[in-house]
């Protein structure tokens, strides 16, 4: 199986070998430390240019056109780019605004309108962006009701939102279709054909649904769909682009990490996290050892045939740019650096990353040379940076505000680059520029921010079901950057049973030692001491049953320690393995 | 929208000429008129360029004179910069010495660098005109090249400008520019190197012997020259500098065997480098093998150069020890005895203490037998609080370690130790005499508890241990008779402390010198005390401690320097240094939670060790956690995933559980866990202990339930809130219903007028619709009347068509002759005017005849 991948290696190795050459691109370390508190201020300056415009210009539209200072519909109609912005108005700090735009969406969004909307962009955009909002409602000092977080008008609105997704769920296998109508379902005559990610990427917003709310009807078409394309993968391990939901057949077969493919491999490691769920690691865990046989050349990741494992494009795209960050949340480090690097060598060539990179020629590719302000690599670069603390990382974050400050910054807001070879500009700003772009360079530049807490502070929250320790950090960002609380999953249904346990474990942890100590008193009078075994026999039972019950998976859901090199592995530095 | 036009990078005023819209021709005019130029290749865009763009700006500021700098905008896609270059990467500096170029620079992107990167592209030569002058050159530690060119034959020898070329073809190669080259003219000089004849090229080896160019083998080209020096030379000891892209430099050298990483502040400005000379002192020394002569002779020709630099005083006050430790050369020492761990040990370790002045308290110190009191009482207190390195001195190997006096900064400590047998010691002791005095100073000193250490004593000054040698030159050759080779590392620390940091070097420091030995092979990495200055006998110390059979020197554990202790932290935070004392010394129950900020699957579980520790009650549990990416711990606690969960029991600390890693980590679980191994801790009778303890955990038993009962408590107002919530629902939605009710109502009644307008409106409607009938009976009425009428009307016509027609009878032959007639008139008309219009445009245009004939044809 690996014939085909040794060949292409051998094919492709020389070129590749001239690009490495090429690649220790002398940035020079920089001989004095970046002033880390002016770069923030100009990333909130840059959110404030861009929303201050939006809410002038643009609203209620979903998105503004900053070239020509309005807006325009374009994932639905509900003032998505207000959605998408909402959480990092909080992570600014700016409370009173989240609170007002709250009781904006609160009056002014409604789903029950006659527009066909993508499931996927619906879900990680609408659904994603009001959990978190309805999640850090409460730090944002909104007064939120007493059956918060598992009640709330935000949380309501998600739901519904959530709901008229569901009938595109509605297939033989379980594989949703990419578009629906929100008021009539999916049209008839709709194409079943479907991109990878627009299947598996739903668990994280929709278990957190479940689990607040209860019904489990979400939690469970997510999975359903995941077990769906963890069936249909190839024999070598790997899943295409495109499938039709109805037949399961392969449509695109290129596989890779990129557009099409992207979040799915992040919502496996994500809900995994979330969940603490090993049957999804397990199953990233496989894709990624198929991943690295076959698409992984000198740390960069390129496209193949999904069933021969061929090389079908050498490129490299925008979007891939998550996968460092997502290798350094699993704790392999070393590689995430090593593949961050070299794309921070393309950054550097365009002042952006197109969305093709042809590896081999060093350039853009032929109608994929824009640039929308994405976020990828800066989401990468806030996670490694939280690894590694290595300064290279603050200079991407650097680059990146020079970057879109002189060459997309215009009167009405940051306009789209259409192509990175001359800068010139498209007349929109998409919506995850003010949610994901902006959110993770601030990030990147805030360490102390509440989002990074380490555990050190949390909230208490009393609610009806019981006492909840929230905010406690660990964030997890769904793809469009809305971060959700994982202590917040153990809050609210399954929550009453565990309470019973734990109470039950408390009676006996006092009460064990004390029949104990009475047992030996006794043991000291009637001269025997079974009581005292047969009790910790019991205990010991229980432990054993579950051992028996759980024994598959070892360890899945760890990360390794760091390697004695990796505390020389910054500026630039990397280390081969030994083994 | 196109791209923005480009603006201005370089201000007006700056000595930097900006061509900013790319105009490389105009560049390359330029060059013409300036024998060395530097140009800086920018994109407006680059965070980069616009970071270097100051140092530049600096370096121009101070060579605009004799260096021409020019700036490109080479982004720019009109420009001819961007249409002729291909960058990947931004900012691109080139460099050309007349017509030699581009030379591109890769060092550093700091002023100063580049400053001597130009410098050196100005004058790649270095013109030797003495004796003294070629010692000089050699003694350095980077290599040096000498070339011997005959002046007074012709105006310029055959191969002189190989020789120039070759010297900035180095450049290009090897941009930090560790080759140096220098000319000799002088006959005299030369024979020094024995270089006989003009043309003859030398290249200078410290530790090998030197080389001299082999023109019969290879051709005399700049490119030979410069490979063939490039391939012999020496690095003794050289500058890492990582570049700041993905590199495999430190992988490369580390991978080669055990290094010792020296951090210092280094100026490459600067004329003289004190510190690095003498650090370039024990490198020669450690590398040489065979004792040459010629190298010898350097080394003093080295140590000598140093005075002046003394005497010259530099302003570097960071410098100043360094500067001047060579010259004291006359320590007073005393013996030391130190305490030891158990009063019961047959050894001991006995010290040599020596005081090392540098600057003249006693200025004529020619001979000084013993110190003067206050001078050894100084250094024993200095010395008292290094004590921890010494007390753990087990081998019979002599460790030495030098340390700066705390209470001058002209004099440094060297104490040298080894465990000496008690006996002997004794023997020892009874002969000389102890000094008083100091001892009792000493101890009111000793701030810790140490009453079951013995206080330690200084003995006699005259020696006991023979084979101690301060001057110690046993380092000479060590790198030939050790197995345990170093490799000597060089890095700036104004640009690479992060790394030193990252080895442990202390944040609070403002002296940035650091030494570590990094062993990668074997995962450890051993540091120099920061409390020692680094001068050249501490390194020589610390070469000679790693290279021992049984090395003194420990593994060390970095710490993590920013995690405060917080006793009101639900999780103890515990880190390398609190690891010992959180874990293994108080008297509870420990789970020790292994994490890492940046693994997903540990931070996922914050709340659940929140609420654990909120559940366990604190004064018999610790719930803590280490980040073990930023604490080294001991190999044997150390992990190799993450999160892993250990349980110390009370009073087992040594019999440590690992919570099973298949299974969830959960409260219950986790509680569960707890119970269970914390469970055999009492099998004691009971005693009065026991029933003490009996009552602490009831009492914790009664905190717990008035916890739970608080918990509670708050449950049930939330449940209140939630209650009243729903109860203001309910009502609101009452409210909504009686408004609705009351809606209804008023709709009914409107319902029941609207009925009433509605059988009204029927009426009316019926009453018309009874009008409309009869009207459409009057209508019928009136239609039949009509009809009649018509009929009558019709009647009276046949009547008179009746009469009408016997009267016309009579003309009937006549009349279908006339109407015949009048119709072929008719046709002639119409023929006429289309023949007309025929014979006008007939007149117009001949052209269109037979379109016209036709047209006409067809009116016909």
């Amino acid at each position: 199986m690996r014939g085909p991948g040794a060949a292409m290696r051998r094919f492709l190795g020389p070129l590749l070998c001239l690009l490495a050459l090429r690649l220790p691109a002398s940035s020079g370390a920089a001989a004095r430390g970046l002033d880390v508190a002016s770069y923030r201020e100009r990333v909130r300056a840059m959110f404030y240019h861009a929303y201050e415009h939006y809410l002038e210009s643009a609203f209620p539209y979903d998105e503004l056109r900053p070239l020509t200072c309005d807006g325009q519909d374009t994932w639905g109609s509900f003032s998505l780019t207000l959605i998408d912005a909402l959480d990092t108005l909080l992570i600014l700090g700016n409370v009173s605004e989240f609170q007002r735009v709250v009781n904006v969406l609160q009056e002014g969004v409604d789903f029950d309108i006659d527009v066909n909307a993508s499931v996927f962009e619906t879900n990680i955009r609408v659904v994603g962006g009001l959990l978190s909002a309805h999640l850090l409602s409460r730090k944002a000092g909104v007064d939120v009701e007493a059956g918060w977080p598992c009640s709330g008008p935000l949380l309501r609105m998600a739901e519904e939102a959530a709901r008229k997704l569901l009938p595109a769920f509605q297939t033989p296998t379980g594989m949703p279709y990419g578009t629906v109508n929100l008021l009539h379902g999916v049209n008839p005559g709709e194409t079943p054909v479907t991109c990878t990610a627009g299947i598996g990427t739903f668990i994280v917003e929709f278990a957190t649904l479940s689990h607040l709310t209860g019904d489990p009807v979400f939690e469970d078409v997510a999975r359903k769909a995941l077990k769906a394309l963890w069936k249909n993968r190839s024999d070598i391990g790997l899943v295409g682009n495109h499938i039709d939901v109805i037949t399961a057949k392969w449509v695109a077969q290129d596989a890779g990490i990129g557009a099409g493919v992207d979040s799915y491999f992040e919502y496996l490691v994500k809900g995994a996290i979330l969940l603490q769920d090993k049957e999804l690691m397990s199953m990233f865990l496989e894709y990624n050892k198929a991943i690295k046989n076959y698409t992984k050349f000198d740390d960069w990741y390129l496209w193949v045939q999904m069933y021969k494992g061929t090389v079908s494009m050498p490129v490299f795209q925008s979007l891939e740019a998550y996968w460092p960050g997502l290798q350094s949340l699993i704790g392999d480090v070393d590689n995430a650096m090593r593949t961050f690097l070299n794309y921070y060598t393309v950054w550097k060539q365009f002042g952006g990353l197109p969305e093709f990179y042809n590896i081999p020629q060093g350039y853009t590719v032929d109608k994929r040379e824009g640039y929308p302000l994405r976020p990828e690599l800066i989401e990468s670069a806030m996670y490694l940076y939280r690894a590694t603390r290595d300064p290279t990382l603050l200079e991407l974050g650097r680059d990146a505000v020079e970057s879109i400050e002189k060459i997309s910054k215009v009167d009405c807001g940051f306009a789209t680059i259409k192509d990175l070879r001359d800068h010139r500009l498209d007349n929109r700003m998409e919506s995850f520029f003010l949610a994901e772009t902006i959110k993770y360079l601030y990030l990147l530049f805030d360490p102390d921010n509440f989002i990074h807490n380490d555990g050190s502070d949390f909230d208490v929250v009393v609610t009806p079901y019981g006492e909840c320790v929230l905010n406690a950090g660990g964030y997890i960002f769904n793809t469009e950057a809305h971060p959700i609380d994982p202590a917040a999953l153990h809050c609210c249904s399954k929550r009453k049973e565990e309470q019973w346990e734990v109470e039950d474990l408390m009676r006996e942890f006092y009460s064990r030692k004390k029949t104990k100590k009475l047992t030996l008193k006794r043991a000291a009078d009637h001269g025997e001491g079974e009581k005292a075994k047969d009790s910790q026999d019991a205990s010991s039972e229980k432990p054993g049953e579950k051992r028996n019950s759980k024994k598959s998976s070892h360890s899945l859901l760890s990360c390794p320690s760091q390697s004695f090199n990796s505390k020389l592995a910054v500026l630039g530095q990397v280390f081969l393995d030994n083994t | 929208m196109p791209a923005k036009l480009p603006v201005n990078f370089f201000s007006t005023r700056s000595p930097v000429i900006d061509l900013f819209r790319g105009q490389l021709d105009y560049a390359d005019q330029l060059r013409q008129d300036s024998e060395i130029v530097l140009y800086f290749f920018y994109a407006p865009w680059c965070g980069q360029s616009i970071a270097v763009r100051e140092e530049i700006e600096h370096v121009a500021s101070r060579l605009s004179d004799q260096v021409l700098f020019v700036a490109v905008n080479c982004w720019w896609n009109q420009g001819k910069c961007r249409k002729q270059k291909h960058f990947f990467y931004f900012p691109v500096i080139h460099l050309y010495h007349q017509s030699f170029g581009p030379i591109e620079y890769k060092g550093p992107m700091s002023a100063v660098y580049i400053e001597k990167f130009v410098r050196r592209v100005m004058t790649p030569l270095l013109y030797i005109s003495s004796r003294s002058k070629l010692l000089d050159f050699l003694s350095n530690y980077e290599p040096g090249v000498v070339g011997f060119f005959e002046f007074n034959a012709s105006p310029q020898p055959p191969g002189y400008l190989t020789f120039f070329t070759s010297a900035l073809h180095s450049l290009k190669k090897d941009y930090l520019g560790t080759i140096r080259f220098g000319v000799v003219t002088d006959k005299r000089v030369a024979e020094e190197i024995s270089l006989v004849h003009s043309g003859s090229v030398y290249l200078h080896r410290h530790a090998n012997t030197s080389l001299i160019y082999p023109k019969d083998i290879m051709n005399f080209t700049a490119e030979n020259i410069c490979k063939w020096a490039l391939e012999n030379r020496e690095m003794l000891i050289r500058w890492l500098r990582p570049h700041g892209g993905k590199s495999l430099l430190l992988n490369n050298e580390l991978k080669k065997g055990p290094a010792l990483l020296i951090f210092i502040p280094y100026n490459p400005l600067a004329e003289i480098h004190p510190l690095l000379d003498e650090i370039t002192k024990v490198a020669l020394e450690y590398h040489k093998c065979n004792k040459s002569q010629a190298a010898e002779a350097e080394l003093q020709h080295a140590g000598d150069s140093d005075s002046p630099a003394f005497d010259s005083s530099v302003t570097d006050a960071q410098l100043k020890f360094s500067e001047t430790f060579p010259i004291a050369k006359y320590p007073c020492c005393n013996t030391v005895v130190l305490p030891q761990w158990h009063s019961i040990s047959r050894t001991h370790n006995v010290c040599e203490l020596c005081v090392n002045q540098t600057l003249g308290v006693k200025p004529n110190k020619v001979h000084v037998p013993r110190c003067n009191f206050l001078e050894i009482e100084a250094a024993l207190d200095s010395f008292y609080l290094q004590e921890h390195t010494f007390f753990q001195v087990i081998s019979n190997t002599i460790e030495c370690s030098n340390f700066l006096s705390f209470y001058s900064p002209f004099s440094y400590y060297t104490a040298c130790c080894r465990t000496v047998n008690r006996h002997f010691l004794s023997f020892i002791s009874s002969e000389k005499t102890i000094f008083q005095t100091p001892k009792v100073a000493f101890s009111s000193h000793g701030k810790k508890d140490n009453t079951q250490f013995s206080v330690p004593h200084i003995e006699d000054r005259n020696c006991f241990i023979p084979d101690l040698n301060i001057s110690s030159t046993n380092i000479t050759g060590l790198s030939c008779r050790t197995n345990k080779t170093l490799n000597l590392y060089l890095l700036d620390s104004n640009l690479f402390w992060i790394y030193a940091e990252r080895l442990g070097a202390s944040r609070s420091t403002h002296l940035k010198e650091f030494a570590a030995i990094v062993d990668l092979k074997e995962e450890v990495h051993y540091v120099l005390d920061q409390n020692q200055s680094l001068v050249g006998p501490t390194l020589e110390n610390f070469i000679k401690n790693f290279s021992v059979l049984y090395s003194p020197l420990k593994r060390h554990l970095v710490d993590d320097p920013s995690v405060h202790f917080h006793e009101e932290q639900v999780v103890t935070e515990v880190t390398t240094s609190t690891f010992h004392q959180t874990v293994f010394l108080s008297a509870k129950n420990v789970l020790l939670l292994y994490y890492a900020q940046w693994c997903g699957f540990c931070a996922s579980l914050n709340h659940i060790f929140i609420q654990l520790a909120r559940l366990l009650p604190p004064d018999s549990f610790t719930v803590a956690r280490i980040d073990v990416t930023r604490n080294d711990l001991p190999w044997e606690f150390m992990t190799d995933r993450l999160p892993t969960i250990l349980f110390f029991p009370h009073q087992r600390k040594e019999q440590s559980v690992k919570f099973p890693e298949d299974f969830s980590v959960n409260l219950p679980n986790l509680l569960k866990f707890i119970l269970h191994h914390s469970s055999l801790s009492s099998s004691e009778p009971c005693t009065k202990e026991c029933l003490h303890k009996e009552s602490v955990l009831q009492q914790g038993h009664i905190s717990h339930l008035e916890r739970e009962i608080q918990k509670l408590r708050s449950e049930i107002s939330a449940l209140h809130q939630a209650h009243d919530q729903l109860e203001a629902q309910l009502s609101e939605a009452r409210r909504e219903e009686q408004r609705l009710q009351q809606q209804k109502h008023t709709l009914e009644k409107q319902h029941k007028t609207l009925q009433l307008h509605s059988e009204q409106l029927q009426a009316t409607y019926d009453q018309k619709n009874q009008e409309l009938l009869e009207m459409a009976e009057k209508l019928q009425e009136l239609a039949d009347a009509s009809e009649n009428l018509l009929k009558e009307n019709a009647l009276l016509r046949i009547l008179v068509a009746s009469r009408g027609g016997k009267l016309q009878s009579k003309e009937e032959i006549e009349e279908p002759l006339q109407s015949e007639q009048t119709l072929s008139e008719d046709n002639d008309i119409s023929l006429s005017t289309a023949t007309a219009a025929l014979e006008e445009k007939r007149i117009g245009s001949i052209d269109t005849i037979e379109t016209e004939h036709s047209s006409g044809n067809r009116t016909e």
